[in-house]
């Protein structure tokens, strides 16, 4: 069974979380984005298809086609519930007619996870912007889970089952 | 790359929205997180809160690059910027500053009691990315900063007494930077503790209330020598609350002090206070709370900050000393007092001052009064001088920065909140009367 089978987590998963996508380049620096959904094909359940702006997202995207080494957190605001996943073979797909679908409703929910902490709903709408054409798309298969609620456990991983 | 200053992204920093970070282990393998606290240092240097010991931390201890994506809570404006871990710092007032805000920031967020400040770890910003997305237009904040400063350091500078002084600062931060809620304190070093000269905004001044160093915004800031700013509610560092635990279980709970109560809200949402300094010393902490959070951004501290280091040098030259002292001059005859007289008792251990069953105040304040008051019964006098007071061995001024004009103010709004039936009342550089409107009978007790 792969991660994101895994009933705990596909529930966490499923629930339109918080999301930042991080990569590495060959000198060793980071960099990140925010993510503006996510979804899984049901053509391959065991991977994670991630969306983000592509003018927002060039050096994530440059880092991930020289390695494909991955991270992902997702964070439910409301509870502070965060996981990390990280995977070794991500790559840039292109765009699916479901993943342009997939935004709408992500954005939705985030306003709703956002409004109980008086952000403004314009605010998330313009940080979550991005149109059909700006769409990226990556995907990998997440090999190993982290629990990353904040706390002293944050950075343990998961074993099967468990939800963060 | 172009270098942009921390300077002009400080509102990124506030904690209103959660910024990113990624690290990246020696395997080359990323990682990223949420970070509770990322706090503006100087134009070059941010610092992040070190709370718990997890994969980021273990990351920059190997490899110190790390990337942080960050937002604008007002316009959504993003940027990244890249940073390099320095050190990590665990006490001193960089550390004190962000362990206030991280309080706020926790309560904010749900998460007191969960969040507990290990360090501040320091990082140089190596470079600032600003990215591209849809952003919403910026948001004015309360008054222009620059020409409210402008007004105030030049009605402060007109002043020429201590007590115009102080009105002038409260009617400054009040018309000109809309800060409703205001006290300003002036430190007793010997005791380690403030007590309230002026206040405004609330329903009495609490003027000789006092506040411990290193208790609550006022005295972290006190005993730090640093602003400290909280710009959502923060329990722990309400002052009131935080006074009234510490005298519940702390060392002074057998002591039982008389306590003038603390005026001031009961859940302030932001607070900032400022010391005083001049010449290196404390000179006193200004202090506003609002109802509202977010309401104190790093530009009004900052300006709260050049306010105040004009302020502390003008209380330092607006303190008479002897030289300034005239004396009294010919008495006009008081008006006979009438009426049930007052019982007044005074206790030498502290000098503290019951009107009636009531305590008024304690320390040199309640020395000076039980003097004048002594004064006017056996000598008759109303009319007294800063001079006198300070040449009297039983008051025990300190020869130096005796903050006798401060007093004398806290002292006369002290009678003013009580109502009392004695009043003091300036009469001239370095003069005062004392007013009574009912005879007293003086007990010492």
């Amino acid at each position: 069974m792969s991660i994101l089978e895994d009933p705990a987590l596909a529930r966490f998963v499923s629930g339109q979380m918080s999301m930042h996508v991080a990569a590495c380049d060959a000198r060793g620096f980071p960099t990140l984005v925010r993510g503006v959904g996510y979804r899984i094909d049901p053509g391959q359940p065991a991977r994670l298809r991630v969306l983000v702006p592509q003018s927002q997202s060039e050096p994530v995207l440059r880092a991930l086609a020289a390695n494909g080494r991955i991270a992902v957190v997702l964070s439910e605001p409301a509870s502070h519930r965060t996981l990390q996943l990280k995977g070794g073979d991500a790559r840039v797909e292109s765009v699916e007619p479901a993943d342009v679908a997939a935004m709408a409703p992500y954005v939705e929910a985030m306003v709703d996870h956002l409004r109980a902490f008086d952000t403004p709903e314009p605010f998330m709408r313009a940080l979550l912007a991005c149109s059909a054409g700006e769409l990226a798309v990556v995907s990998f298969t997440p090999a190993e889970v982290f629990g990353q609620t904040p706390g002293p456990q944050a950075g343990a991983r998961l074993a099967s089952g468990e939800a963060p | 790359m172009r270098l942009l200053s921390m300077d002009r992204l400080r509102n990124c920093l506030e904690g209103v929205v959660p910024s990113g970070i990624a690290t990246c282990a020696p395997d080359g393998t990323p990682n990223v997180t949420y970070i509770s606290q990322l706090m503006y240092v100087d134009e070059a240097h941010v610092a992040i809160s070190f709370q718990f010991f997890n994969k980021t931390r273990e990351n920059i201890l190997a490899n110190p690059h790390a990337c942080v994506l960050m937002m604008d809570p007002d316009t959504a404006a993003r940027f990244r910027i890249l940073i390099r871990y320095l050190r990590t710092e665990t006490a001193g007032p960089l550390f004190e500053r962000m362990k206030a805000k991280l309080a706020g920031i926790a309560s904010h967020s749900g998460m007191t009691g969960v969040f507990h400040l290990r360090g501040a770890d320091i990082y140089r910003v190596l470079d600032i990315e600003p990215v591209q997305g849809r952003e919403l237009p910026p948001v004015d904040h309360g008054p222009a900063l620059l020409p409210a400063l402008r007004r105030s350091v030049d009605a402060l500078a007109a002043c020429r007494s201590l007590d115009r002084l102080l009105d002038t600062l409260g009617h400054c931060l009040e018309q000109h930077f809309a800060l409703e809620y205001q006290m300003l304190l002036m430190p007793d070093e010997a005791a380690q503790r403030l007590y309230i000269v002026t206040s405004r905004g609330y329903a009495t001044s609490g003027a000789g209330a006092e506040i411990p160093y290193g208790v609550g915004v006022i005295g972290v800031a006190a005993r730090e020598r640093t602003p400290i700013r909280i710009i959502f509610p923060a329990a722990e560092y309400a002052y009131g609350r935080a006074v009234r635990e510490q005298l519940a279980g702390g060392e002074l709970a057998d002591r039982l002090e008389p306590l003038i109560p603390l005026p001031g809200l009961a859940e302030p949402s932001s607070q900032l206070a400022v010391p005083v300094l001049a010449g290196g010393r404390l000179i006193a902490v200004l202090y506003v709370e609002s109802a509202q959070m977010c309401r104190f951004g790093y530009d009004l501290e900052d300006t709260l900050v050049a306010l105040c280091a004009q302020l502390g040098p003008s209380i330092v030259a607006l303190q008479t000393d002897a030289a300034d002292d005239e004396l009294p001059r010919g008495e006009a005859p008081a008006a006979p007092a009438a009426g049930p007289p007052l019982r007044v008792r005074h206790f030498a251990r502290d000098d503290s001052v019951f009107l009636g069953d009531d305590y008024l105040i304690k320390g040199v304040a309640g020395a000076i009064l039980w003097k004048l008051l002594r004064d006017h019964q056996t000598l008759g006098r109303s009319e007294f001088s800063n001079r006198e007071l300070r040449l009297d061995p039983a008051l025990r001024l300190p020869e130096v920065s005796d903050n006798l004009d401060a007093r004398l103010i806290l002292l006369s709004r002290r009678l003013t909140d009580r109502n009392a039936e004695l009043r003091i009342e300036k009469t001239g550089r370095g003069r005062f009367r004392l007013q009574l409107s009912r005879p007293v009978l003086l007990e010492d007790a």
